[in-house]
């Protein structure tokens, strides 16, 4: 069941990232096309109307934020000022960092009411949006669902964190891929053992093993 | 007075190692219920209205580029150019990582992917060909932070967001600073080498060089339909950094064909993790500014600077100090969000240059990059060298003094940042 949310979350975030930049893509090659005279293309290019792209590549945007934000929190990108509570005797450390994660809950949770709340009411007006004129309590729906998926990674994460101490850590300096480089000219044909980038960032690094 | 308890409420909840975001949005709900009788529920509003911005979507698309670009062979053609052009001068790998860090810089937003992807790649090579661990880990963690200053920069979008200044505008006036602070580190390390007597690369032929640019053009051009993009008009900053994102797709699956169509998703996935980090900082900074401006907090500053009789080169120095100070401690994103809404109406008050002010900001971030205790730069090169984090800093001293000086340049001497943004007409 939690898998199938798991990987609900990373489809809707993948997909909207995607699909944003491609719609983007379309309304710029769309403007430029309507600018090239080549008869009957031309014309039916001019009846197409992508005004509409813009909102919608921000409505997606939004939407990917507010849910990316709550797969964040399960991956832990999202940083905090944590130098003096790592100063501090462990029992102390898991108490901060337990207080820090229940006020992450705390604050979404309050942010997902209100949004619902917020959305109840917008749903009563005949508001729309400018150009995609779709009612806007649509779009709107994405704080109160994001919110409350991020308020449930929180306690997720803190209960997991009671139980066995493990925080989920994002690694800033990872980059995708250049552990398989070794085939440089520049690199001598053999590597310093200890430096060999295999050491630093292998695949599957233990400290992403979350994911 | 409500100055002063939203200010210890924020660094209060900061303290406690909570994500920035929520204490920030902590601090406004809070003090909103508590203190104010304003509706709590236009907050809700605020967090969607907070980033819808078309100017905004910049920040998702060129991570996204950056993601495609950082995947593994365009790091590498870059440093075979850039060591095949200056490989031959004394020190020549610590130069040719200082001109491969600058070129990555140009198509990749963030500092500390750039000094993973140049770093683990040319550090080994480095150790093996004889130069001091200290000397390569000091040269590539502090060049690594031309990242944000060289555009495309991310930490520029997030203060012409904060500001409603122009995006192509500070993206320009990045250029000629960040070719500049390029130069200035190849002089630190050059002496460095030179002092050390570090060893040489044989000299390249012209056929040689050409051919390595060949293979790394394909990543260069990425720079021109960026910065040609803006600066001709044909796309918006956010438009073309949508498409630089296809291109880089293209490059990276089709050209150089380092990643296949089945690690698209796990691309996309990353970079919807970092953009939802950043953009969710966002929403909540703009909470926090929406608060300020209704206490009237930063006109009261500004107000009060201004009759204490603070010039403008008091204020930029405090401007300096202080974002240095907590560079120290935070991430650049999120200190550029807190203190923008704050500086910036000071700084026009006193008539300096929003562009000026950005590209100051910018060179500061970059500095706390490699200043401990948080510095992720400083983190990424103790991973990829096994030192620690004091070793590491005591290393990268020549480039941070270098830095400093640039830093005083930047602040003083406008026409660095200005004048190409002038010139160009974008401002």
């Amino acid at each position: 069941m939690l898998k199938v949310l798991d990987h609900l979350e990373e489809w809707i975030i993948a997909l909207l990232m995607g699909g944003a930049t491609i719609i983007i893509f379309v309304a710029v090659a769309h403007r430029y096309a309507t600018g090239l005279p080549i008869p009957g293309v031309q014309d039916w290019l001019l009846g197409l109307n992508m005004s509409w792209a813009q909102e919608l590549c921000i409505y997606m945007f939004v939407w990917m934020a507010k849910f990316g934000a709550a797969y964040g929190v399960r991956t832990g990108i999202h940083v905090g000022v944590d130098v003096f509570i790592n100063q501090l005797g462990p029992r102390k450390r898991a108490f901060f960092v337990l207080f820090g994660l229940l006020a992450g809950a705390l604050f979404t949770g309050i942010v997902a009411s209100m949004g619902a709340h917020f959305v109840w009411e917008i749903a009563h007006t005949s508001q729309t949006s400018p150009d995609l004129e779709v009612p806007v309590w649509i779009p709107y729906l994405a704080i109160p669902l994001g919110s409350s998926l991020m308020c449930f990674r929180f306690l997720q994460v803190a209960w997991s964190f009671f139980r066995t101490g493990e925080l989920p850590h994002h690694d800033h300096g990872h980059v995708e891929g250049v552990e398989k480089i070794a085939d440089v000219d520049v690199i001598p044909v053999a590597i310093v053992p200890d430096l060999h980038p295999k050491e630093v960032l292998p695949r599957g690094h233990p400290r992403r093993e979350d994911q | 007075m409500n100055a002063a308890i939203i200010f210890v409420l924020l660094f209060g909840l900061m303290l406690t190692g909570m994500p920035v975001s929520i204490s920030l949005g902590l601090t406004v709900l809070s003090f909103l219920f508590f203190m104010t009788d304003v509706p709590i529920e236009a907050v809700a509003l605020k967090l969607f209205t907070g980033i819808e911005k078309f100017e905004i979507m910049a920040i998702p698309f060129f991570i996204l580029a950056g993601n495609f670009l950082t995947h593994g062979g365009v790091a590498r053609r870059m440093i075979n150019f850039a060591t095949s052009m200056v490989g031959h001068w004394r020190g020549g790998l610590g130069l040719g990582a200082v001109v491969a860090c600058a070129l990555f810089a140009a198509i990749s937003g963030s500092s500390p992917a750039t000094v993973v992807a140049i770093g683990s790649i040319l550090l080994p090579a480095m150790v093996k060909a004889g130069y001091p661990k200290r000397f390569g880990a000091g040269v590539i963690a502090s060049s690594g932070g031309l990242g944000i200053l060289i555009p495309p920069s991310i930490v520029m979008v997030m203060y012409a967001v904060s500001t409603n200044s122009s995006i192509g505008a500070l993206f320009m006036a990045g250029v000629i600073p960040g070719l500049v602070l390029a130069a200035m580190l190849m002089g630190t390390t050059y002496y460095q080498a030179w002092k050390g007597d570090y060893p040489r690369e044989p000299r390249r032929s012209w056929a040689q060089r050409l051919q390595a640019f060949r293979e790394s053009v394909w990543g260069l051009l990425l720079i021109a339909v960026v910065m040609g993009g803006i600066y001709t008009g044909i796309f918006t900053p956010t438009e073309a950094a949508a498409m630089s994102a296809v291109y880089a797709f293209f490059v990276a699956v089709f050209v150089y064909k380092d990643m296949g169509l089945k690690n698209v998703r796990k691309v996309l996935i990353d970079s919807a993790n970092m953009s939802a980090m950043l953009l969710y900082i966002i929403t909540n900074a703009v909470l926090f500014s929406f608060l300020l401006t209704n206490e009237n907090i930063p006109q009261a500053i500004a107000e009060w600077m201004v009759h204490q009789g603070l010039g403008v080169i008091g204020f930029l120095l405090f401007v300096n100090v202080l974002l240095l100070l907590m560079g120290n401690i935070m991430e650049p994103s999120s200190i550029i969000l807190i203190t923008a809404p704050i500086l910036f109406p000071i700084a026009m008050k006193l008539g300096i240059d929003p562009v000026h002010f950005g590209v100051m900001i910018t060179v500061n971030m970059e500095i706390g990059m490699i200043t401990p205790p948080v510095g992720l730069n400083l983190y990424v090169a103790s991973g990829i060298t096994k030192m620690g984090i004091t070793e590491l800093t005591i290393a990268c001293w020549p480039w941070l003094f270098t830095m400093l000086i640039f830093l005083v340049a930047v602040t003083y001497w406008p026409p660095l940042s200005i004048w190409l943004p002038k010139t160009l007409g974008l401002m």
